[in-house]
């Protein structure tokens, strides 16, 4: 009977190190993707809910904000434009979509902004937050970088960002298509943002 | 006559500089106003961009959280030494962090730097930069004539020959001193 007890108590032990340890391995951020398509660099990153909680609350968020923040999927982009002419970063053109082909819903800066005013957020954290986001629409002129973060309703399972580029002072060159499968936004619980 | 065509060359040159021959990362702007820019340091002490007419401008909007800011810094800080203020005066502005972020940030990363505060983010907002870090460039008159897009490293020969060649190199007569402490 001792015997049996110390048996169960062992394998009880071995569940809960299996589940902490999957729970963690789920948590860990996949590394960046980087490249250079066209003149276009990019690195993407798909940060944890410990690390986007760990910035805004380094910088004073209240806790309201930090909850509403971990709950959408963050996707952090860096973009230089290396070639000769202008490129065009649009958010509207890019689409984020799930393993079952459905399209995950972005959420857009008016979105943050209406939220932000509902929990009476403090101006300076709006702004911080303003300045971490990817801007909607932006000319990139040669040799501008450009950074911040695109947010997501976050999806069951993987997903897949296609993000596509006029190109041209007057978009009147060829588009630039990126394409980033396999992202996934670990511990976050889907439907629990509405955009 | 040569005197006054030198005079003249040295107050023009800048503006006549296309695209083509600016540094890497530096585009013209239109000559619009400068928006209003009018803040405290962490002392206290206030700037006011209008009093620092009649001198070039590097108006540098960063922030201690975003990467290319920090990469930049140091850079400023070289740059600094050798032209300010007399080439230009820079003016420095913290976009919404508190006091003891930028103070702790400052002291560690470019300590001889000094900064405005713009604790809300209005001020950065009114000036629309393309993205942090940004530095606007103010000609004598108030006027917008160039942004840097993105991080530039300041202290390279190029970036240094076109802030020498900004005219209106005078020291203001008792005007404030902002950039090196």
């Amino acid at each position: 009977m001792q015997r049996l007890s110390i048996l169960l108590f062992a394998s009880g032990w071995l569940v809960v190190a299996y589940l902490v340890s999957s729970v963690q391995a789920q948590e860990q951020a996949p590394g960046p993707i980087q490249g250079n398509k066209e003149g276009i660099s990019y690195r993407l990153s798909v940060p944890t809910v410990e690390q986007i909680a760990a910035f805004y609350e380094g910088r004073g968020f209240p806790r309201r904000a930090i909850q509403a923040l971990t709950k959408a999927c963050f996707i952090t982009v860096f973009l230089a434009n290396r070639r000769q002419d202008v490129v065009w970063l649009e958010l509207n053109r890019w689409r984020f979509v799930d393993a079952q082909g459905k399209e995950v819903p972005r959420l857009p800066r008016p979105h943050w902004n209406a939220l932000w005013q509902k929990l009476d957020v403090p101006p300076a954290h709006r702004a911080t937050f303003g300045w971490t986001q990817l801007p909607e629409r932006r000319d990139l002129r040669p040799q501008e970088p450009v950074g911040g973060n695109v947010t997501v309703v976050p999806p069951r399972g993987t997903f897949t960002l296609e993000a596509r580029f006029y190109t041209g002072a007057r978009k009147e060159g060829k588009d630039i298509v990126l394409r980033f499968a396999g992202l996934a936004c670990p511990g976050r619980a889907a439907k629990e943002v509405n955009p | 006559m040569r005197r006054v065509v030198l005079l003249f060359w040295l107050w023009w040159a800048p503006f006549g500089l296309s695209a083509g021959e600016l540094p890497v990362g530096l585009i013209p702007l239109d000559g619009r106003p400068a928006p209003p820019l009018r803040l405290a340091d962490m002392s206290g002490k206030v700037t006011d961009l209008k009093g620092l007419r009649g001198r070039w401008v590097m108006v540098h909007f960063w922030a201690s959280w975003c990467p290319p800011c920090r990469k930049e810094m140091p850079s400023i800080q070289r740059m600094a030494e050798k032209l300010v203020p007399q080439h230009l005066q820079l003016v420095m502005v913290n976009t919404a962090e508190t006091d003891e972020t930028v103070f702790s940030f400052l002291a560690v990363v470019t300590p001889d730097l000094d900064t405005l505060m713009d604790r809300d983010g209005q001020v950065t907002d009114r000036w629309q930069p393309r993205g942090l870090p940004s530095s606007f460039f103010v000609d004598p008159q108030g006027r917008l004539r160039y942004l840097a897009l993105g991080g530039r490293k300041w202290d390279t020969p190029p970036y240094m020959s076109f802030l020498r060649a900004l005219p209106g190199s005078l020291p203001p007569p008792g005007g404030p001193k902002n950039g090196p402490k």
